[in-house]
């Protein structure tokens, strides 16, 4: 099932705060179904008169889905792109979900330059960003892979910093860290597999050419 | 040693088991005849090669991908990541006793130390063609002629041929004034399809508008024979110019080869190999999230090794086309014997000898190794995995 079938385009949605928004952008241009909410039992959601089915995935392996053709396309945050580094082709910015990948550390701990926070130990739910982004400044840290309350992380000893993605910088202040870089912007990206993009091109790129019209029509409202 | 030793196989490694080892032979015997029918020959090389080898010629970079490894004057080898830098350097002798064009083909396994995906391990098997000597739109029709019917002739019904020209990019980003580096950015780009990207990358580039809306349209330029005619009227530059005539020659010629069916230009087409000069392809099949096949033509690689010599080819990935079968439903011919020799005791050497008759006559005999009852036999008649069985007793035949 799935891209194997070439009558229909599946579409795999990420769980969680990208969820409403990007289902809701995607009913504005015409694609939806019956049933489709992040809680739904249903695994695969069709609409079979519009030949399109969704596959809601948690976030991380949505990039995976997408690079072995088991979704055609799929929305997810650049943040999990750059980390899952997956083989996908990023076809559209929409703009909305916008946070920052950022470096934040205690206000006991700041330091005038970024060199100073070499050999520190930085945890992280981003290992391989984090990673990335030192060594390009071409400091070396100690990197502490985490899977959720990074801000716990410097309270109790067992990093010095975080890399973590905000949006508000409200958790941040709540647990006295302040943020002394930042690594890059992330938004909800549009991705497609490589071979679906070829074999269904027409129709997602006019999928694209949609949303691309949805998102300009609201930045310039 | 632990008690229970569990051997494990390295990572990226796999096993062909009977059932998938007989359908891999069935594909690779299939094209070995297909090759061979085009008039190419086979050629075998070393399965490893000295690294200045691979580094000097491929352009592809390999780098941490390869397999490394020392032999005892420490100088360093590595398994061959591909089998086009290998064919290169055969033909480059070759060629210099030979009158071109030279027509090779290879079945064989090469070795990349990579994420494993769907179909493809750290160890792989390809089967390809290259064909050397050759300038021109004849010779890459014939090789994309010949990668369409290499995956009629595996099996596949349903597949799609994308079709580009890597001079098209080129004669835009060398045309415009752009940096190396960000020349070389553009073209990550327009490999990975990563439209965001090269949107920021050009807006920052502080080029024309007009020629910045023409970069990052390459990646959507898809489609029929409209699309090159449509290109033409909008593009100005010769070489860019010179691509698109390339183009529509071949495809031209792959209407008389009659499959100019399969093909869609695909402009944004480079594919990861930096070693391509000129129409460059892969294949694509429903159900398969990674391409099929790949090739192009490459005209500089054989002069690293000393002859100047133009050469175009392709790779096919053995396991992509037995797991694209797979999810397609399409399973391989009836794998059955077509005999069983069982035999009652004192007429082992009669059942030798007409296993020896039928072997002969060209059919698939597994004989006992025992005497067997009419019981035991029975069950094997009913377990169907034979297509018939002879059960021979007192020097008569049944």
């Amino acid at each position: 099932m799935t891209s194997n079938d070439m009558e229909y385009l599946t579409i795999a949605l990420p769980k969680g705060k990208l969820f409403a928004p990007a289902a809701k952008m995607l009913a504005e241009v015409g694609y939806t179904a019956e049933g489709l909410s992040e809680d739904s039992r249903k695994l695969v959601i069709a609409n079979d008169e519009l030949k399109v089915r969704f596959i809601i995935v948690k976030t991380a392996d949505l990039p995976t889905y997408v690079e072995y053709g088991a979704a055609d396309i799929g929305i997810i945050g650049k943040d999990v792109l750059l980390e899952e580094d997956k083989d996908v082709y990023e076809l559209l910015d929409l703009k909305f979900g916008l946070c920052r990948m950022m470096l934040a550390v205690p206000e006991a701990l700041a330091q005038d330059r970024l060199a100073d926070y070499a050999h520190m130990r930085v945890a992280t739910k981003y290992p391989k960003i984090a990673e990335r982004f030192f060594r390009d400044a071409g400091i070396q840290v100690e990197i502490i892979k985490l899977n959720g309350s990074i801000e716990l992380a410097p309270i109790v000893g067992l990093a010095e910093m975080i890399v973590d993605l905000v949006e508000t910088g409200r958790t941040l202040k709540e647990n006295k860290l302040i943020e002394v870089a930042r690594i890059h912007p992330a938004t909800a990206r549009m991705v497609a597999n490589r071979v679906s993009f070829k074999m269904k091109f027409d129709r997602i790129n006019k999928l694209k050419e949609d949303l691309k019209r949805l998102v300009e029509g609201v930045a310039e409202k | 040693m632990n008690k229970q030793f569990l051997p494990r196989i390295p990572y990226g490694t796999r096993d062909f088991l009977p059932k998938e080892a007989k359908q891999k032979r069935v594909i690779e015997n299939s094209l070995a005849v297909l090759f061979s029918r085009w008039g190419y020959d086979e050629v075998v090389t070393p399965t490893f090669e000295y690294l200045e080898t691979i580094d000097v010629s491929s352009g592809a970079d390999f780098g941490e991908n390869l397999f490394k490894f020392f032999d005892n004057t420490n100088s360093i080898l590595a398994l061959r990541p591909d089998m086009t830098t290998p064919m290169a350097r055969v033909a480059a002798t070759r060629l210099k006793e030979t009158n071109p064009p030279l027509r090779l083909f290879y079945l064989t396994n090469v070795f990349r130390h990579e994420q494993a995906q769907a179909g493809r391990q750290c160890e792989f098997y390809q089967a390809g063609v290259e064909l050397l000597g050759a300038p021109g739109a004849s010779a890459d029709a014939e090789i994309i002629a010949l990668a369409i019917e290499s995956m009629r002739q595996a099996g596949l019904k349903d597949f799609q041929i994308g079709l580009g020209q890597v001079g098209f990019i080129n004669g835009f980003t060398e045309e415009v004034a752009v940096s190396t580096l960000e020349r070389q950015r553009i073209k990550q780009c327009i490999v990975n399809r990563n439209l965001v990207g090269l949107g920021e990358i050009l807006t920052a580039s502080g080029l024309d508008r007009e020629t910045q809306n023409i970069i990052s349209e390459i990646p959507l330029l898809h489609g029929g024979e409209e699309v090159i005619s449509k290109v033409y009227k909008v593009v100005k530059n010769a070489v860019s110019r010179e691509a698109l005539d390339n183009l529509a020659d071949i495809h031209r010629l792959l209407t008389s080869y009659g499959v100019g069916q399969y093909v869609k230009f695909d402009l944004g087409l480079i594919r990861d190999f930096d070693y391509y000069t000129g129409m460059v392809f892969e294949g694509y099949t429903p159900g398969l999230g990674f391409p099929l096949l790949g090739g192009g033509r490459y005209d500089n690689m054989l002069a690293t090794f000393g002859v100047d010599s133009p050469a175009t080819g392709f790779a096919l990935g053995i396991e992509r086309i037995m797991l694209a079968l797979e999810r397609q439903g399409i399973t391989p011919s009836n794998v059955s014997k077509d005999l069983y020799i069982a035999w009652v005791e004192g007429a082992q050497a009669e059942a030798i000898s007409l296993a020896a008759k039928y072997r002969q006559d060209g059919r698939t005999v597994e004989l006992a190794l025992a005497a067997q009852q009419p019981a035991e036999v029975e069950t094997i008649k009913l377990a169907g995995q034979y297509r018939d069985v002879v059960y021979v007793k007192d020097n008569h035949a049944k």
